[in-house]
């Protein structure tokens, strides 16, 4: 397969396989196991096939600019660093998804599950795969925001909602402290590229800046790998189903921070600060994290804080500057996923068959499940450094590596605290182990129904753990090839010579190790009496302080909204116009210039004079009648008329008719709305607050009527009309330049227009539909009609009109429709009319009668009509035309003649039905209040008669 | 100009002299008369007549002049056929039930009160909904 294939492949099957169990998630448990399985298989399929290519140095990379202008490509690269993880995010992935099939009951929601967990899949791929620091942000806030699914996935449990709430926000914060580093680091190096970066470090040391940038791209990686002091996130995660805790919080997603620290290595480490920030940190977080590891209780639990402690140790190797730290680095990461995916997988098993995690409740197990009792056993001893397994190798490298380092001119301390720390993670392995299988059942409960599970369950673990096994045996020939070329990649260059062996003759790491292993063995004879201890001192509930930094944050911010954005909508108008109007008026004295322009004026007619008197006389009128709401109606409907027979004066056909039916739509919905509302508003404003509304209006309208005079009183400057006029038929195919700007030269516009439109009417939807709960709802179901109604709810004759009129105005919509490329009309006055034709249906014959008969939801109108529309503007890139070209065409149907056909009439289709769509939206909205009133009326007046019977 | 022409053009103007006389009519009905129902003869007069003698002028005038058929005309006039009596009707019924419910006191005119309905039944304003019409399936 070509490379950029296998490449993009590669990235895009986890995505494909979380979509394809997503549409199958009414399926059964084997088919989304299947697809997840089938999707890792083939990627690490893909993976080995190259292995051998880029173990050997090829580094295989693609490219496609994304957003140019910032330096986005999506370009991915594979080198070995990236290939290790890629090996085991789909490896240990593959084993994830076998373990998991088992242990999630098939009666769980696995689609979910396992559609989250490819998705998690793909963003992790995303990370080590990304050529290009800008796309894998991308891709790590996708680990973010995926794992925050994949922990909340029992969202019933609330541990397992406020762990995904955590664990978001700290790794997501972390990432959004991610992105300022990255651009700072991009915009030192002069690239987003990263191969360009990795060669630019002496550029990237040398800058003012790299202290900002280190602290910054530390705090990402700290968060995401559970550091000191934002490891907190961790154990709180451990709510999620075990698959999960496996796979995210073992071998990859934590693993994330530790990738980029080793992909950046070239460029940040080797300072001073890099060293000391680095090293501390982690050489803390191991501390803490083997300490606390050796007091909890519940197995997760200790596996979370010998996660944190194990990252801490790979975090300090980065941190230490040494090539042969790095190196040492690499190898534990092989060897931490290997031994800890196993011990959750391990943990899973035990909870699965025993019913808890409770390590007190626990004990002897290796009689009841003896196989579980090996794999977990084995792996705990790698875990704790013991020969002849994989662990002890990289301990010894990482212990030999603390010879070398000095933290703050102290020779000895670093050596000291990881000598510490590697006999606390002795202790807490052997713990895990001896406690869980060995000695006495401390219940007899969990003992008595314990068993082995199947194959399936144990099978992932097993093989990790023989893996764990070989690598410590023969690590040479397993792991000699790729660990070499891997810490090749991360130092920059070649990488020191390798000798992985479990014998390196007698010295001081071995010492080191030694005491570690007594110690740690004498810690675990006297762990009762530490637990003790332990318990008796004071602990710091991280939780409880994030919660209440959390709601602190959330009470302060409430605060200030409250003071800024006041809720009360006759204040926020007035000051979101007050600022327009004051913003307008200093533009206007400042910017100089005359008011009237050099145009000359024309002559008024008399027609012309009468209709502006009755225009001004109905505008006073509305003013004098405000309170009176529906004569304001009628007053507003005649300035309507008026204006649309000013249109009609100056030649403008188009927007008469859409005036006139705009008007029509407005005002019946505004009748139908006014019959809900009290006839005479009340008085709410005092009399300065009105003086002061009133002196606002008039600021507007003078600002208004200003900007009319100067536009009117000027000759327009090389306007874009006279290119409309010139190439609307040419280059449209239509003789309505109105309609030809509409669906072709502003067809972008238009496109936005009827976005904006189709959302004001799901607006009116969510704002109508949810006032029927809460206190407006209650008002609402209380309303009662406050005028006597007619009891002939439908006149006939009116009912039969309307029944008539309906096809005849369809016609006209339709041929309005038609004709509208070419003459007055188009879709959007089409819809309106058709519109009108329903809205009398529903006035005539009752909202129920006509509801019943309607076929089509508005909700379906609108996203089908915005659908439409784009589809019609992507089909011109299927024929290599930018988006939106419109095409047309002349031909000869038989009986009609010539008939023209444009893609502009389509893209008029969704106009259509958007317009249509919104419009019925708010008439279903309307009649459903006043249903639900009459409905809730017609309750209370049986149940008053119900309760006066007896 | 041809003697036919000149004749077309007089009766085109006859024409719209005529329904402009009625809609003039019409309207200055609308002002005089005193009560509702008498006003609404007014408006009658002036979409049927007014309206019909100006639309046949206009098809008259093209069918001579411009030499098209022009039926817009025909198709207006049947619209109005059909709304006016409508609205007309919707008006009436509105200002009985206005009178129903006292919710307005109307001048008695010349002509006096609206009729009372035969025996048999009431105005259909008046009724009481019946069960299975298509009043009582809607709505309540």
């Amino acid at each position: 397969m070509a490379v950029p294939l296998m490449l993009y492949t590669l990235v895009i099957l986890p995505f494909l396989a979380a979509l394809l169990i997503a549409i199958g998630s009414s399926h059964g448990r084997a088919l989304h196991s299947g697809l997840a399985a089938a999707g890792s298989a083939l990627g690490l399929a893909l993976i080995l096939g190259i292995a051998g290519r880029v173990i050997g140095g090829d580094v295989l990379a693609v490219s496609v600019p994304w957003v140019p202008v910032i330096g986005l490509d999506f370009s991915l690269m594979i080198d070995p660093l990236g290939l290790m993880f890629a090996g085991l995010i789909l490896g240990i992935g593959l084993l994830v998804v076998i373990f998991g099939h088992f242990y999630l009951a098939s009666d769980e929601a696995t689609g979910r599950f396992f559609a989250s967990l490819m998705l998690f899949q793909g963003a992790m791929l995303g990370i080590v795969l990304s050529g290009n620091v800008l796309l894998l942000l991308v891709f790590w806030e996708l680990t973010s925001l995926s794992s925050f699914l994949l922990i909340g996935f029992w969202r019933d449990k609330a541990e397992a909602r406020q762990g995904a709430r955590m664990a978001l926000a700290v790794t997501g914060g972390g990432g959004l402290v991610l992105i300022a580093g990255m651009v700072l680091l991009g915009t030192i190096a002069g690239s987003f590229d990263l191969m360009t970066i990795l060669e630019r470090g002496d550029i990237i040391q040398a800058s003012p800046l790299y202290p900002v940038m280190l602290v910054l791209i530390l705090i990402g990686c700290f968060t995401k790998s559970a550091q000191f002091p934002f490891h907190f996130w961790l154990p709180h995660a451990m709510a999620a189903p075990t698959p999960v805790s496996a796979y995210l919080h073992s071998a990859t997603m934590v693993k994330a921070g530790v990738f980029l620290l080793a992909r950046l290595w070239p460029v940040l480490s080797g300072t001073e600060l890099y060293t000391v920030i680095v090293t501390s940190v982690g050489l803390i977080t191991m501390l803490m994290g083997a300490w606390v590891a050796l007091f909890k209780h519940d197995l997760k639990g200790i596996l979370a804080y010998s996660t944190i402690s194990q990252l801490g140790l790979l975090v300090m190797l980065l941190g230490f500057s040494l090539e042969m730290a790095a190196v040492a680095a690499v190898l534990h990461i092989l060897n931490h996923a290997a031994f800890k995916a196993a011990l959750f997988m391990s943990a899973g098993i035990v909870d699965h068959e025993t019913g808890t995690r409770d390590i007190r409740r626990l004990g002897g197990l290796a009689k009841v499940m003896p196989i579980t009792a090996i794999v977990a056993t084995l792996a705990a001893a790698a875990m704790a450094g013991l020969p002849p397994l994989g662990g002890f190798i990289s301990k010894e490298m990482m212990l030999d590596e603390t010879l070398h380092v000095g933290l703050f001119g102290i020779s000895w301390l670093v050596p000291v605290v990881a000598t510490i720390a590697a006999t606390l993670s002795v202790a807490y392995s052997l713990r895990l182990a001896v406690h869980l299988f060995f000695g006495k059942p401390r219940e007899a409960e969990p003992h008595a129904r314990a068993h082995d599970p199947g194959a399936g369950m144990w099978a992932s673990p097993a093989f990790l753990v023989i893996l764990a096994v070989l690598l410590g045996l023969v690590p040479m020939a397993l792991a000699g090839p790729l660990v070499s070329s891997v810490a090749g990649a991360v130092i920059g260059n070649a990488a020191p010579p390798l000798g992985l062996a479990l014998w390196h003759g007698v010295n001081v790491a071995l010492g080191m190790s030694l005491a570690a292993v007594a110690i740690g063995a004498l810690l675990l004879w006297r762990h009762a009496g530490l637990l003790r201890g332990y318990e008796a001192m004071r602990h710091l509930d991280a939780k409880a302080l994030f919660d209440r930094t959390l709601g602190a944050a959330d009470r302060e911010v409430r605060k200030l909204i409250v003071a800024t954005h006041s809720p009360s909508l006759q204040r926020m108008l007035f000051a979101s116009f007050a600022v327009i109007v004051a913003l307008v008026a200093e533009g206007a004295l400042t910017g100089g210039g005359t008011l009237t322009g050099a145009r000359a004026g024309q002559p008024a007619s008399a027609v012309a004079i009468i209709a502006w008197g009755l225009l001004i006389a109905a505008t006073i009128a509305v003013v004098r009648a405000q309170r009176q709401r529906f004569l304001v109606l009628i007053y507003i409907s005649v300035i309507g008329l008026i204006i649309t027979l000013a249109f009609v004066h100056f030649s403008a056909p188009d927007l008469a008719l859409t005036q006139i039916s705009v008007e029509v739509v407005t005002i019946l919905l505004l009748l139908l709305a006014l019959n809900l509302l009290p006839k005479t508003p009340p008085l709410l404003s005092s009399q300065p607050r009105r003086y002061r509304d009133a002196l606002l209006a008039i600021g507007g309208g003078l600002g208004i009527g200003g900007a009319a005079w100067a536009m009117l009183t000027r000759n327009p400057n090389d306007p874009i009309s006279s290119f409309h006029l010139a190439n609307s038929y040419s280059g449209g195919g239509g003789t309505n330049v109105v309609n030809v700007t509409l669906v072709d030269f502003r067809a972008f516009d238009t496109l936005g227009e009827i976005i904006v439109l189709g959302i004001a009417g799901l607006a009116i939807f969510a704002l109508l539909d949810t006032t029927s709960r809460g206190a407006a709802g209650a008002r609402l179901r209380s309303w009662q009609e406050d005028m006597p109604h007619s009891p002939e709810r439908h006149p006939l004759m009116f009912v039969m009109a309307t029944r008539i009129l309906l096809p005849l105005v369809l016609a006209v919509g339709i041929y309005i429709f038609l004709r509208g490329h070419n003459q007055p009309g188009g879709g959007f006055i089409a819809a309106l009319v058709v519109a009108i034709a329903f809205l009398l249906q529903y006035l005539a014959s009752g909202f129920d009668w006509t509801d019943a008969r309607r076929r089509v939801g508005e909700h379906l109108l609108i996203a089908s009509g915005v659908l439409v529309a784009m589809a019609t503007g992507l089909g011109s890139l299927v024929f290599g035309a930018n988006f939106l070209t419109s095409s047309f065409g002349y031909f000869q149907v038989p009986l009609v003649g010539e008939v023209e056909l444009a893609t502009a009439l389509l893209f008029d289709i969704g106009v259509f039905a958007v317009v249509f769509g919104a419009v019925m939206q708010a008439l279903a909205q309307l009649s459903q209040i006043s249903q639900r009133a009459a409905r809730a009326h017609a309750a209370q007046v049986e149940a008053q008669q119900q309760g006066s019977e007896p | 100009m041809t003697g036919s022409g000149i004749l077309s053009d007089i009766v085109i103007s006859a024409l719209i002299v005529l329904g402009a006389s009625f809609a003039l009519i019409g309207s200055w009905g609308m002002v005089r008369l005193p009560t509702l129902m008498e006003r609404l003869h007014g408006p009658t007069k002036a979409t049927t007549l007014g309206l019909g003698g100006i639309l046949v002028g206009s098809m008259l005038y093209f069918q001579f002049n411009a030499g098209v058929w022009a039926l817009h005309e025909l198709l207006i006039s049947l619209f109005l056929f059909i709304t006016a009596p409508i609205s007309a009707n919707m008006i009436a019924k509105v200002h009985l039930h206005h009178l129903r419910t006292h919710a307005k006191q109307d001048i008695v005119g010349p002509a006096g009160q609206p009729p009372k309905a035969s025996q048999a039944s009431d105005w259909a304003t008046y009724e009481a909904p019946h069960p299975d019409s298509i009043a009582a399936t809607s709505e309540s």
